[in-house]
């Protein structure tokens, strides 16, 4: 890359894939959730399924902004962030405080699929995949769970959108577009500042991620039970 | 014949002063508390048919989980009785319509009965397709009546 670059890739693209999919699928989700087009509906979460998981995957073997180990920070780091931050330097990948916020919906997502896998109707007619390992009374406590937790879920994502609207039109930080290019532009008053070499992944990494995230989710269609 | 009246009255009226009784001690906390207990054991039914029909089809179990449901959906239907609705206080997803729509409720339930008393005709067969259509027959007249009758939760 030529010395007159403006701009540094911050996100690779197995993170901006699974955050403007995970959106749409949580969408239809819900929305066939609501409708009760339970067929429709399992299929979002089954795809919804394998991309937390492979996210998941991704915090310990995607590239270093996408790494766990780089964004969950302390209670000390998060609160220096919160006194020293002054809305003019950009922090590589997420800030101590917004890693937090990633951990939070990555739970509230994975807890209200999980739930899903073992949920039964109230009529006993619908169920999840592994709902059949389960007693009718433990179906319906999953699926209880699944509805709390959903709305647990819809506040940490107002919160996370009220964030990136804070950062948008307070401190004229663009978030979102990075988050579809990947690439964000450097400004003049950062140069020697923090790392900000482009990211790296690796592509071997991404394949075994692939191979067993859909091993895993097909398993997990099939309710474990083979032949 | 007229010996017989007096045994006759004096049975009635046992049966009414146990019926009314029985009627005293069923308050509609206990009657709500029983249909709840059925609507459970009905989807529990329904979850092991359903299970059964997804996995191994056994016979017997496919045939005691059809019996269950329809038992338990005869004895549900008349524990509907007046002011076991919303209004007696005791938390119920019943609507009161089921008491302004008597006619269509009690249409409702008897063709569930209906419908399980055919699935448990077919249960044992080994039929698994037609076991797993008459389940369905099944699951729609649940999901029909809880359209119309029961609060969405």
């Amino acid at each position: 890359m030529s010395t007159d670059t403006q701009s540094v890739k911050v996100w690779d693209p197995f993170v901006r894939v699974f955050h403007w999919s995970l959106i749409v699928l949580f969408g239809i989700a819900w929305w066939s959730g609501e409708n009760h087009d339970m067929e429709r509906h399992k299929q979002a979460g089954y795809a919804i399924f394998a991309l937390v998981v492979f996210r998941v995957f991704w915090g310990f073997a995607g590239s270093r902004t996408a790494r766990f180990a780089q964004f969950l920070k302390g209670p000390g780091a998060v609160m220096a962030y919160l006194k020293t931050h002054d809305g003019e330097t950009p922090s590589d990948g997420h800030n101590p405080l917004g890693g937090w916020s990633v951990a939070a919906l990555l739970a509230v997502i994975l807890t209200i699929t999980l739930a899903g896998l073992f949920a039964v109707d109230v009529d006993g007619i619908e169920s999840g995949p592994l709902a059949d390992w389960v007693s009718f009374d433990s179906g319906r406590v999953a699926s209880e769970w699944h509805e709390a937790v959903f709305k647990a879920a819809l506040a940490v994502i107002g919160l996370h959108i009220l964030a990136i609207g804070y950062y948008q039109v307070l401190n004229a930080h663009n978030l979102i577009g990075p988050m579809i290019t990947g690439k964000r532009d450097r400004g003049k008053n950062e140069v020697g500042g923090e790392a900000v070499e482009d990211v790296k992944w690796s592509p071997v990494m991404a394949l075994i991620g692939i191979a067993g995230v859909g091993a895993l989710t097909w398993a997990v269609m099939s309710g474990f039970r083979f032949g | 014949m007229t010996r017989a009246r007096p045994i006759l009255i004096a049975a009635a009226l046992a049966a009414l002063v146990a019926g009314g009784a029985a009627s005293i001690a069923a308050s509609p906390a206990d009657t709500i508390a029983a249909r709840q207990a059925n609507f459970k054991k009905m989807g529990g039914a329904m979850k092991a048919l359903k299970d059964e029909l997804g996995g191994g089809a056994d016979k017997a179990k496919l045939l005691a989980a059809a019996r269950t449901l329809a038992a338990t959906a005869r004895t549900q239907w008349v524990l509907f009785t007046p002011g076991t609705g919303p209004s007696s206080g005791v938390k119920t997803d019943a609507l009161p319509v089921i008491w302004t729509q008597k006619g269509a409720f009690d249409a409702a339930s008897a063709k569930l009965v209906a419908e399980a008393d055919k699935l448990v005709g077919i249960a044992g067969s080994g039929d698994t397709a037609a076991v797993l259509a008459q389940f369905k027959a099944v699951g729609g007249t649940c999901g029909a009546c809880h359209k119309q009758f029961r609060a969405e939760d």
